[in-house]
């Protein structure tokens, strides 16, 4: 299995890589620092599941997401952001993500969720 | 005075923190307003007194409702949230009140919820508590903010900057968080312990 983690907080990235890692060892992990990075890595690499943050420098979640399904329609798709506004969740359920999580997320949720998916 | 200096990593966890208190009071202003809004980044920037005023100068409009929230603790410091005309009057619409007294208790009691909310989150992200003093509102020009005595108390300044929009209601504000001289040495303490967990 591969990984994205996409976020333009180094913290957040490397919290959300720490808490991955215990569950996933040394599987393949990407990083972007935005959506148009993330679209990029998605493009060449193929991972299997991304994690996204929606507000982000250059390309939001919002755009990112649609590109990325559209780059590899097999991808898995969970959204980790702080805007957990109702219509915010909707909308990236309706735009092919398959979780909206709140930050910051932890080693526990990370395994429920890849438990899921 | 006390020479301000963050380190990327330092300014990186606290944009990060700011982020995920930013949501969460948003999301609580969004239930009130029945409205949805658009998250922006914050903006985190060291500044003297002098360039605090002048990035309050140079918001856009020339009439604002401008209100501020003190807040003490090991945290403690300054949240103002500026709101113009032309957003205070759409609120107005939006919520269908009819009079100045109204749109006042409207826009103190959004300063109450969205500072307080965003400011204990901020504090919780920092395994820290904040007491709050009540909110004040007053509607002066911006060419007249440096004689507010709310502001004299600070030299240099932490500033969090970060905007609301609900685009469909066309009500923008914009808030800054100030922080005062005697948390900064905490506030830096915070930010490293936090770094440490993750690196």
């Amino acid at each position: 299995m591969k990984y994205l983690v996409t976020d333009d907080s180094k913290l957040a990235r490397l919290s959300l890589i720490k808490s991955l890692k215990i569950h996933v060892g040394d599987a393949e992990i990407y990083q972007a620092t935005n959506g148009a990075e993330a679209v990029e890595i998605v493009k060449n690499n193929k991972p299997d599941i991304v994690f996204l943050d929606l507000t982000m420098p250059v390309m939001d979640g919002y755009e990112a997401l649609p590109l990325m399904i559209e780059e590899h329609p097999k991808i898995k798709v969970v959204v980790v952001s702080a805007d957990v506004q109702e219509q915010a969740k909707t909308r990236v359920i309706n735009l092919g993500a398959q979780f909206h999580v709140q930050k910051p997320i932890n080693s526990d949720k990370i395994k429920e969720i890849l438990k899921i998916l | 005075m006390i020479e301000i200096n963050l380190s990327e990593d330092e300014k990186d966890v606290l944009q990060e923190l700011m982020n995920v208190a930013y949501g969460n009071a948003t999301a609580i202003v969004a239930d009130m307003l029945d409205a949805f809004a658009s998250l922006s980044i914050p903006n985190i920037k060291i500044m003297n007194i002098r360039e605090l005023l002048n990035t309050f100068h140079s918001l856009k409009g020339d009439s604002y409702f401008f209100s501020t929230q003190a807040f003490v603790g090991e945290f403690s410091g300054e949240c103002a949230f500026f709101i113009d005309n032309e957003s205070a009057n759409n609120l107005a619409i939006h919520l269908e009140l009819d009079g100045e007294e109204d749109l006042n208790d409207a826009i103190l009691e959004l300063t109450n919820i969205l500072t307080s909310t965003l400011t204990t989150r901020l504090a919780k992200e920092m395994n820290t508590q904040v007491q709050f003093a009540l909110p004040s509102i007053s509607k002066i020009p911006l060419n007249e903010m440096g004689s507010n005595n709310a502001f004299k108390q600070y030299s240099q300044v932490i500033v969090i900057d970060t905007q609301l929009n609900f685009h469909d209601q066309k009500i923008n504000g914009e808030i800054f968080i100030l922080t005062k001289d005697g948390s900064i040495k905490w506030l830096k303490n915070q930010l490293n312990d936090i770094l440490k967990t993750i690196i």
